[in-house]
C-alpha cells in the first residue's frame, strides 16, 4: 500500500493544557543532558563539597561548637557570608555546569539551520531565549543555589539555636535572589558566546579563556600586588556584586558597586549581541 | 484581490536585505491547492517564503495568512503554516519521534497530543518503523519524510515546501511528491512548492508563480493550460546562420541560440494560410527559410511547449 494511502487525518486538539514555548525548549535542554552518564557525574561532584561543610556542621553541633560557625566569612560559615564564600568556591562546577548545558545551545541551533526551525513555530525571540537561559540557568543553580538551600535547612535542623530564623527565611532568601541574578546574567554570556559560533568547541574555549583565563589574572594580580588585574576577572565580580545583596565582605580588592555595573555592562553587551545573531537565517555550510 | 475569502495574501510586498532589493512589489491571493513557486537562483523564493512565515519584516506591504497580518500577528498566522525547510531542520540527540513532538509542542499542542500526533504523521510519511531511531542516522530520503512530518504536526492549513526532493533517489522522489500531491488534492490543505525542478511542480501543483530578480512574473495554471497552437522547433545544422536566425525570429515567438542549436517557438495559428496541416506548413515555412538563407539544416525536430520552455522564456527574455 502507497504510504499516502494509510491516511492523513487533521488534528482533534484534546483540550489538555499545552506548556509555554519557552518551558517546553528549557525542558527538552534540561532533560536531554540528565539522561547522560557524565552529566549525573557532575553534579554528584558538586555536591561533594556540600557534603563536607554538612559534616563539618554536624561535627561542629555534636561538639558543642557550631556557634563558632555562625560568625565570620570562611567557606564553613552558616551564614550569608559564609555561604556566598561557598558558592564561589563551586565557580569550577559553574564553569562546567554553564559549559556542558550552554556551549552548544545557540551554536548548534545555527548550524543545523535550527533557529529558521523555531521561528516557522509560533514563538518569538523572548521565548526562545528565555528557554534557552532557563537551560543555563538550571546547570548553575543545580550546583550553587540547590546545595546552599540544602545546607542552610540542614543547619537549621542541627541546631535551631545557633542561627535562629534567619538562617532558615532572610539568608535563603538572599541567596535565591542573588544566584537567581548572577545564574541569569552567566547565562545570558554564554548564551551570547554560543550565538556566535557554529562549532561549539570554539565557544568552550572562549568560555574557558573567560572563566578559568579570568580567575587565574586575578589570581596572578592578587599574587603580585597588582589590583588591576582583578578587573579581568569575570566570575569573581559576580561574586563582589554579590556582597551587596548579601551584606558581606568584597570578594575582591574592587569596589562590589563597580564590579555591579560591569556586570550590568556585560549583560546589556549579550543581549545586544544576542539581538543582533538569533535572526531565522540559514546558514549555508 | 479580495482579501476576507483569501487563506494567504500578499500584496505589493517589498524587501530589501542590505539595501539590496530581494522582492520588489509582489502581490497575489492563493486559496488552497498547490501552487508551484519557481524562479532561478536569487530570485527571492525562500525570502518569500520567510516572509509569509513573518521571519523578515514585511513593511512596505502586507503579508496575511488565514487573516492574520503577519507584521503584527506572525504567531498567530504560523499555526496555519508548517515549513519544510531545505536544509538542516534536524535537531541531533533526537529520535524522530521526540523531533517531531518536540515541534508539535514548540506549535501550541499538548504534550500528550504532540506525542500522539508525531506517531500519526511519522506513519503518514512512511516512518513508522524508524520513528525510534536518532535522527543524525536517517538516510537523506527519511530525513526529508521527517522534515515533512514536522511541518505537519500540528495540522497545518498551508504547507511551505522548500526543495522536498532535494537530494532523493528517483524511488523518494516520486513517494515525496504522491505524499504532497495527496495532501493537497484530498487532504485539503494549501501547498507552496519552492523548486528548481520544473518536472516537480507539473506533478503536483494546479499553477506557478514564476518570479524573477525579486518580482512577480507571471502566474498561470499548470494543467489542461491552453498554449494554443505553439510548438518548439529544434533546428542544428551548419552554412548561414545568422541570417536564418535574423529570418527566423520574423517568423517565430521566440528564438533561442545555443552554438550550432537553434530553437524556435512558432505559433501554427499565426502562419500564412496554405496546403497541408500546420505542422506540415511550420516545417515547410522553416525550411524554405534556410534555403533562402543557405543554411543547411542537419535535424530538425518538433514538439510540444513544455512548461520549461515556458519557464525559460520568462526568465530569459532577452533569449526572444
Amino acid at each position: 500500500m502507497p504510504v499516502h494511502e494509510r491516511g492523513y487525518t487533521h488534528w482533534q486538539p484534546s483540550g489538555l493544557h499545552a506548556d509555554p514555548a519557552w518551558w517546553v525548549i528549557a525542558k527538552r535542554g534540561l532533560v536531554g543532558p540528565l539522561k547522560r552518564r557524565w552529566t549525573l557525574m557532575l553534579l554528584f561532584m558538586a555536591w561533594v563539597p556540600a557534603v563536607v561543610k554538612g559534616g563539618i556542621i554536624f561535627f561542629k553541633a555534636k561538639a558543642g561548637q557550631i556557634i563558632d560557625l555562625a560568625a565570620g566569612g570562611a567557606w564553613t560559615s552558616i551564614n550569608a557570608a559564609g555561604f556566598l564564600a561557598f558558592v564561589e568556591g563551586q565557580r569550577f562546577f559553574v564553569f562546567l555546569a554553564t559549559v556542558i548545558l550552554g556551549a552548544g545551545l545557540i551554536a548548534r541551533d545555527r548550524r543545523e539551520n535550527g533557529l529558521a526551525l523555531y521561528f516557522a513555530r509560533p514563538l518569538g525571540l523572548v521565548d526562545y531565549l528565555a528557554g534557552k537561559s532557563l537551560i543555563v540557568l538550571g546547570g548553575y543553580l543545580a550546583v550553587t543555589l540547590a546545595p546552599v538551600l540544602v545546607l542552610c535547612l540542614f543547619a537549621y535542623l542541627v541546631d535551631p539555636e545557633a542561627a535562629g530564623l534567619e538562617l532558615l527565611v532572610l539568608t535563603p532568601l538572599r541567596l535565591v535572589v542573588f544566584c537567581l541574578l548572577a545564574g541569569t546574567g552567566i547565562a545570558l554570556v554564554m548564551l551570547a558566546l554560543s550565538s556566535l559560533a557554529t562549532r561549539t568547541v570554539l565557544v568552550v574555549v572562549w568560555w574557558t579563556v573567560i572563566c578559568l583565563g579570568g580567575d587565574a589574572v586575578g589570581g596572578i594580580g592578587e599574587a603580585v600586588g597588582v589590583p588591576g588585574l582583578q578587573y579581568a576577572n569575570f566570575l569573581g565580580h559576580w561574586h563582589n556584586a554579590g556582597a551587596l545583596i548579601l551584606g558581606a565582605d568584597q570578594r575582591l580588592p574592587v569596589s562590589p558597586w563597580a564590579s555591579l555595573a560591569i556586570c550590568i555592562l556585560v549583560v546589556a553587551g549579550s543581549l545586544a549581541v544576542l539581538r543582533s545573531r538569533i535572526r531565522p537565517v540559514e546558514v549555508v555550510t | 484581490m479580495t482579501a476576507d475569502s483569501s487563506n494567504l495574501q500578499v500584496e505589493h510586498l517589498t524587501f530589501a536585505y542590505r539595501r539590496e532589493p530581494v522582492l520588489r512589489d509582489v502581490s497575489f491571493v492563493l486559496e488552497r491547492g498547490a501552487v508551484g513557486l519557481l524562479g532561478p537562483n536569487g530570485s527571492g523564493k525562500t525570502t518569500l517564503l520567510r516572509a509569509l512565515l513573518g521571519q523578515v519584516p514585511v513593511r512596505p506591504g502586507q503579508v496575511r495568512v488565514q487573516g492574520h497580518d503577519m507584521a503584527h500577528e506572525a504567531r498567530l498566522g504560523r499555526r496555519s503554516l508548517g515549513w519544510m525547510p531545505e536544509r538542516g531542520g534536524i535537531i541531533p540527540g533526537l529520535s524522530g519521534v521526540a523531533l517531531t513532538a518536540y515541534l508539535g509542542e514548540l506549535s501550541g499542542m499538548a504534550r500528550q497530543d504532540a506525542m500522539q500526533r508525531a506517531h500519526e504523521v511519522l506513519h503518514f510519511v512512511g516512518l513508522r518503523d524508524e520513528r525510534y531511531r536518532s535522527c543524525e542516522t536517517y538516510s537523506q530520503g527519511m530525513r526529508q519524510r521527517l522534515k515533512l512530518a514536522g511541518a505537519l504536526v500540528h495540522d497545518p492549513r498551508w504547507l511551505l515546501l522548500d526543495e522536498p526532493t532535494s537530494g532523493l533517489d528517483p524511488g523518494g522522489r516520486v513517494d515525496m511528491l504522491d505524499l504532497v500531491a495527496d495532501l493537497a488534492g484530498r487532504k485539503g490543505l494549501g501547498v507552496i512548492l519552492s523548486t528548481h525542478l520544473l518536472a516537480d511542480v507539473e506533478a503536483v501543483c494546479r499553477e506557478i508563480l514564476v518570479l524573477r530578480e525579486g518580482r512577480l512574473l507571471d502566474r498561470q495554471p499548470v494543467a489542461g493550460h491552453d498554449r494554443g497552437g505553439q510548438q518548439v522547433f529544434e533546428i542544428s545544422g551548419f552554412g548561414g546562420e545568422e541570417a536564418f536566425v535574423e529570418a527566423l525570429a520574423r517568423l517565430a515567438l521566440s528564438v533561442k541560440r545555443d552554438g550550432r542549436h537553434i530553437t524556435a517557438v512558432l505559433d501554427l495559428d499565426t502562419l500564412p494560410a496554405g496546403p497541408g496541416n500546420p505542422t506540415a506548413r511550420a516545417m515547410r515555412a522553416v525550411l524554405e527559410l534556410a534555403v533562402a538563407c543557405d543554411y543547411s539544416p542537419r535535424r530538425l525536430r518538433r514538439r510540444p511547449v513544455t512548461l520549461a520552455d515556458e519557464f525559460h522564456a520568462l526568465v530569459n527574455p532577452e533569449a526572444r
